[in-house]
């Protein structure tokens, strides 16, 4: 539907805006917090400390340019060891309060380092006390800011063929979902809350793949959402005024790590009057990990619009997709399948 | 009641306290005089038991002082320190209420009984009307008064007053030891007053005791043993004992 | 106190103690979701007689019973717990400027719910480490100042140590937490009663109610602990045991309420204030005075928040924007520093 294609575009983030310039040096370009970063013309050791990004290098097939990882691809990405077996190898270079090793890096001597938008300082201070280039980035849960991401890193890394490629996929793919999917006019679509993995009454506010799906995120006009996919905090009354057809409770975690469960909401005495609890249409859902994976996004936003408007897509067969959307990402086989039994999401392959 | 001091030691890091074969009997004044770090409030401070004493050190009415537990102690013996500093301002009725407090159980309140102890012991000194005010309002000589109707509220029968007529003004001064001769004749009360000034104290007082560097050096009736020699002996400096109109004067 | 004449004092003192009922009542009909009087009285109805009420929506039932009732006895329980314990420690301690954390319990419970957040994840939840860690810590502070003639300077100052030890120890587990586990942590410590459910109640209002109890029975005793150490044990009072009892006391209490709300500060330390300023320093006053007037202010705080909007804003903050400027406007009406 125009609107919804809109909506993705106009809730792209201020933050993400390429002005390369080609001069024979490399280029300058603008990263997630606005700050101008020069680049070299040859980027042949790349640090990441941003796992989407890792993730996206891997994609597009330039990991062996990778010098080094951050801690939670390195340490705790359960998806990430089976893409790139010879991560395991690469030394892990930050701490879970994503804080960092200078004379580490120092000696790992990347010519370009990929950090997390979090904080200011971080990369501020890295690049000045290192003198080596560093790009803040992330999709901050916008489908254009993930395209464009991609394309940024394709053209850094030299593989504007290949980013294209993914772009052009991830694209297509996302307007037949859309088109399938968002068909019905506002009125008709379910309503969905997603809960944070460390608490039912956290939300982000905004979250794509909902609309993309052909739902509406309850909580999505709480605030503007560049401010926020961090996520906010709700009352519980909250939840139960709005009465969401649908409950989604970010899963991407292992099971035995996970604050929030299915059970645990379906139990919640408080939620008895919930609709959504009494038909028992309360699923988990990826939601962010260490932000996204666009393979992962693409395959829950097919979940979701299946879950929304399963009437639109019998005869749909989702592990056969989900496999098949990862190959094309990552060129391996089977790793949906994978994924989908370390978090036991079996209602996403049983369905 | 009398009090008996058989051996009482106290030791501080640099400081010892030696006191031993002193009697206190009841109706009965005694200051306790000596140069300043003599040990005098230290010495009131153990009879009160408010610092700890071993065993055998000292007996009331033949009773051992430390192996009594507090209440039954505070019954008997109580220490008026020379100030109080007024964190909380309670009014003065509520101050000399607390005097009750071995009177009444940790998780009870104060009985009729209690209350009206206390207003007694406040009309006692002189202080009927001031029972609404707060401490903080009152003047020093009122608030040292204050502080002996909290010990009268006791009902104690051993009261040991830290220089209570330190920092007072001749009149006020005047007005407490009038109380204190009050107490040990109307009441029979025992009474030990550290004092710095001699005058006072041989004027005010039926016995005297004389300390220096943690000893006694001298103890008997006020009229008998206050004498030039004592005096030069215990305060290292040349002082002559005068009379006029009855009353000692220490020149120095 | 000078100030407020003795009827005066009575019937404000009458209003405070009524206070916290009659906002009981409102506070149950403030919420997000929002029910109106009518729909209210039927629902209680129907939890008395549910024959009588056939048609009220379980929505209704749920929201009274299940989230607005604890949550608002939890408020009213942490606000009388905190309060109390503040006004009993600022007695024993002689000190106006006495919270009560100041023996460690806000940075021990902070350690023990990160502890349990970080290294023992969803099996245990923070609360019991938060108590068990409160409790250490005020234990610790008591052995380490050790024999029966410590003075309370030394409380004080061990109390400050044992903080700040507990602090450091807490950095270092932030230190291995992700940021999402902290994201857990920080909403913890800044204090919020959304996670108030019944099976936190069936513990914690136990325990604070077994507290305040004591605290109440000691309200008398305040008066006379908050001489000077000297002076107590002159009136006859077992200063080592009595004061051991107070602190187990208002730890009690505390730990029990910081292990299910979080930090919420200021509380302890500014209703005691107030109702000094109102009535005096007399602890019989003070004792029920401040529980009344830290549960108002803590109904009063959680009604704000519940009522303005969709978002759960941590209550530290708020109780901190409702009691500041009370406590100033009556420090200027009374002109005195002076409790």
């Amino acid at each position: 539907m125009r609107l919804g294609r809109l909506r993705w575009i106009a809730a792209a983030p201020l933050a993400l805006c390429v002005g390369a310039l080609f001069s024979g040096q490399g280029r300058t370009i603008k990263d997630s917090l606005g700050r101008t970063v020069d680049i070299p013309q040859r980027v042949e050791r790349i640090l990441s400390l941003q796992p989407e990004i890792t993730r996206i290098l891997a994609a597009l097939g330039v990991t062996d340019r990778l010098v080094g990882l951050d801690y939670f691809i390195g340490r705790e990405d359960h998806l990430f060891k089976v893409l790139f077996p010879g991560g395991t190898g690469l030394p892990v270079v930050s701490r879970p309060d994503e804080s960092v090793n200078k004379e580490f890096i120092l000696r790992l001597n990347p010519d370009l380092i990929f950090a997390s938008p979090t904080e200011l300082q971080v990369p501020d201070s890295i690049q000045s006390s290192l003198g080596i280039p560093v790009a803040a980035l992330a999709s901050l849960g916008s489908f254009e800011g993930l395209l464009r991401e991609i394309e940024l890193v394709g053209a850094l890394t030299g593989s504007t063929e290949r980013a294209g490629e993914l772009e052009r996929y991830f694209r297509r793919r996302l307007e037949s979902i859309s088109e399938t999917a968002a068909q019905s006019a506002a009125t008709e679509r379910p309503t969905a809350y997603l809960a944070f993995w460390s608490s039912l009454l956290r939300t982000p506010v905004s979250y794509e793949p909902i609309e993309a799906a052909g739902g509406r995120n309850v909580a999505g006009r709480l605030l503007p959402p560049h401010l926020g996919t961090i996520g906010t905090v709700i009352t519980i009354e909250q939840i139960i005024k709005w009465d969401p057809d649908f409950i989604l409770v970010q899963g991407s975690f292992l099971p035995g790590e996970r604050r929030v469960t299915v059970e645990g909401v379906l139990g919640d005495k408080r939620l008895a009057s919930l609709k959504a609890v009494k038909e028992k249409r309360i699923r988990y859902t990826l939601g962010f990990w260490y932000w996204w994976d666009p393979a992962g996004v693409l395959v829950e936003t097919l979940y979701l619009a299946k879950l929304f408007h399963p009437e639109r897509f019998t005869g749909f067969d989702l592990e056969r997709e989900g496999n098949s959307i990862y190959e094309v990402f990552y060129r391996k086989q089977g790793i949906f399948t994978e994924l989908m039994k370390a978090l036991d999401f079996r209602e996403w392959t049983d369905e | 009641m009398s009090v008996r001091v058989v051996n009482l030691e106290f030791a501080y890091p640099k400081f010892s306290l030696h006191v031993g074969g002193l009697t206190f009997e009841k109706s009965k004044v005694t200051a306790i005089v000596g140069p300043n770090g003599a040990g005098k409030t230290t010495f009131l401070k153990c009879v009160g038991a408010v610092l700890p004493i071993p065993k055998g050190s000292l007996f009331i009415e033949g009773r051992d002082l430390a192996s009594l537990r507090s209440r039954e102690r505070a019954r008997l013996i109580c220490y008026v320190p020379q100030e109080h500093d007024t964190t909380f301002n309670y009014t003065v009725s509520d101050f000399v209420l607390m005097g009750r407090a071995a009177f009444v159980s940790p998780f009870a309140l104060p009985s009729r009984e209690d209350t009206e102890a206390a207003a007694a012991a406040l009309d006692f000194v002189g202080l009927a009307g001031y029972a609404d005010r707060s401490i903080s309002e009152l003047s020093s000589g009122e608030r040292r008064l204050v502080l002996i109707a909290r010990a009268l509220a006791q009902q104690s029968d051993i009261l040991l007053m830290d220089e209570p007529t330190t920092f007072l003004d001749p009149k006020h001064e005047a007005e407490i030891f009038q109380l204190i001769r009050k107490l040990a004749d109307e009441r029979a009360k025992t009474i030990l007053v550290t004092l710095h000034s001699l005058e006072m104290a041989v004027q005010h007082s039926d016995q005297m005791v004389f300390m220096k560097r943690g000893e006694v050096v001298a103890h008997g009736k006020s009229a008998e043993v206050f004498e030039d020699s004592l005096l030069e002996r215990v305060y290292d400096m040349k002082m002559k004992i005068i009379e006029w109109e009855g009353r000692k004067i220490v020149l120095r | 106190m000078s100030g407020l004449t003795n009827s005066r004092s009575r019937g404000l003192a009458v209003f405070l103690l009524v206070l916290p009922l009659v906002l009981f009542l409102l506070s149950l009909s403030i919420g997000t979701y929002g029910i109106p009087p009518r729909g209210l009285l039927k629902t209680v109805l129907s939890v008395v007689s549910p024959a009588s009420q056939p048609d009220v929506p379980a929505a209704y039932r749920d929201i009274l019973l299940r989230i607005r009732l604890p949550r608002v006895l939890l408020a009213m329980a942490v606000g009388a717990a905190l309060s109390v314990s503040g006004a009993s420690l600022q007695a024993l301690f002689k000190n106006p400027l006495v919270n009560e954390y100041i023996l460690g319990i806000s940075s021990g419970a902070a350690f023990g719910a990160a502890l349990s957040l970080v290294f023992l994840g969803r099996a245990f939840p923070p609360q019991i480490a938060g108590f068990v860690f409160a409790v250490a810590a005020v234990g610790a502070v008591l052995l380490i100042s050790g024999q029966a003639e410590s003075h309370f300077i030394t409380l004080l100052l061990t109390g400050i140590i044992v903080t700040a030890f507990f602090s450091a120890l807490l950095s270092l587990v932030e230190f291995f937490a992700s940021p999402y586990v902290l994201q857990a942590l920080f909403f913890w410590l800044m204090g919020s009663l959304s996670l108030a459910s019944w099976k936190d109640l069936y513990i914690s209002l136990p325990l604070i109610a077994a507290g305040l109890f004591v605290l109440y029975l000691l309200r008398w005793r305040l008066n006379v602990l908050s001489m000077s150490e000297e002076e107590a044990r002159s009136l006859g009072v077992n200063v080592r045991r009595e004061k051991i009892l107070v602190i187990g006391a208002a730890t009690l209490i505390t730990a029990a309420a910081t292990a299910i709300v979080g930090i919420i500060g200021w509380l302890g330390f500014i209703v005691p204030h107030l109702v000094r300023m109102m009535f005096g320093a007399d602890n019989r006053r003070v004792v029920p005075l401040s529980a009344a007037l830290g549960a108002s202010l803590m109904l009063v705080a959680d009604d704000i928040i519940r009522g303005a909007s969709a978002f759960e804003i941590p209550i530290g903050i708020l109780t901190s924007l409702v009691g500041i400027p009370v406590f100033l406007i009556l420090l200027k009406k009374t002109r005195k520093v002076w409790l």
